[in-house]
């Protein structure tokens, strides 16, 4: 089972349908707690955490001080920022808990790409926290643009169909305050997770699932995986998914003409039920 | 084998602007960071962002940063 349902969920399905998971109260509540829990600005995106120790060691192998490093950046990770992959259909649900809701520039295009305010409106925050961006655009960079759920939802299915992936992000753990829609290499979380093994994002609660029946080789799919868990397979002519490496995420089931990849959960696999 | 990416901050006035190696690098090894840190409630002087190799694992050595860099600003060594 996913371990932040088992201490998020509060009864819900899943812990981001649980709306305590949203309340105001958490944002607030973190000024009277330690300095672990306070918004850490370094934490996010994973990457400022990771010196050049921790490449160091990976490039000689020591696998010990990779395990340790690994350890401490993920503990800080889980506590302050972290993100889960989440299909759109679970994400439309997620809208319909929580308000405001408003578009705001990505840090990760920003910092990778440098890519201007108006072309990187592909971040999306929730919650009182929005207020503040509203208050401050010279410090958030591009302001925010709030958005109607209906716009919300707009916005985030036309970023689905773009080949961005949906993805929650916790601002002081359990708090949920930001959808991100993200792509490899330019997302420093998938990033950091795909190259490092760093669990800094979560894989979903599904994982696709192609039908060989169905799936006729087409390659529609190929390019929207972004964690480097689709291939196609030239010797059956079929698109292959590697379901211990799926994130769950359903951009390639979206875009098979042939229906022929299916969301199935996770948990109904004995063998995946614990890869998150 | 890993490289020492430099960037020289003095030539680099203003990479959010220029941002040529940015895309440029094939493998997007280079990212964009403030010197002086996130400040609250003012913006930041352009002038205080910088490049730096943050994925330098990824670096080839293509050297292509290092020539599209109109301030000759970047070494790369192995």
């Amino acid at each position: 089972m996913c371990v932040w349902c088992e201490r998020y969920a509060g009864g819900y399905e899943r812990w981001y349908f649980n709306p305590a998971n949203y309340a105001r109260k958490l944002y607030k509540i973190r000024k009277d707690e330690g300095p672990e829990l306070q918004p850490n600005p370094v934490v996010a995106g994973g990457m400022a955490l990771i010196d050049r120790g921790f490449v160091e060691a990976l490039d000689r192998k020591d696998h010990e001080a990779v395990a340790k490093m690994r350890h401490d950046v993920e503990q800080l990770a889980w506590t302050v920022h972290f993100g889960q992959v989440v299909t759109l259909e679970d994400i439309l649900k997620v809208i319909d808990i929580i308000y405001p809701i408003a578009l705001m520039t990505c840090a990760c295009r920003r910092s990778m790409l440098g890519t201007p305010n108006e072309e990187n409106f592909t971040c999306m925050g929730m919650g009182p926290g929005m207020y503040k961006w509203e208050r401050w655009p010279e410090t958030y960079r591009g302001g925010v643009q709030f958005l109607t759920p209906d716009e919300a939802r707009d916005a985030v299915t036309k970023m689905n169909k773009r080949g961005l992936v949906q993805t929650l992000f916790t601002f002081g753990t359990p708090y949920i305050g930001g959808i991100c829609n993200c792509d490899y290499p330019d997302c420093s979380a998938i990033r950091t997770t795909v190259d490092y093994g760093i669990q800094f994002l979560w894989k979903g609660h599904h994982v696709a699932r192609v039908d060989n029946e169905l799936c006729n080789g087409c390659a529609s799919c190929i390019h929207r995986c972004q964690f480097k868990a689709l291939s196609f397979s030239a010797s059956q002519n079929k698109a292959y998914i590697d379901l211990f490496q799926c994130f769950g995420c359903g951009l390639c089931a979206s875009e098979c003409p042939q229906d022929a990849i299916t969301m199935v959960e996770r948990t109904s696999f004995p063998a995946l039920a614990n890869v998150w | 084998m890993l490289p020492t990416i430099t960037v020289d901050d003095k030539k680099c006035h203003d990479p959010l602007a220029c941002r040529k190696c940015l895309l440029i690098c094939p493998t997007h090894v280079l990212g964009l960071g403030a010197k002086v840190g996130p400040k609250k409630y003012r913006e930041i002087d352009p002038n205080q962002f910088i490049v730096a190799g943050v994925r330098f694992e990824k670096c080839t050595g293509c050297m292509e940063c290092v020539n599209v860099c109109p301030k000759s600003a970047i070494q790369v060594s192995f």
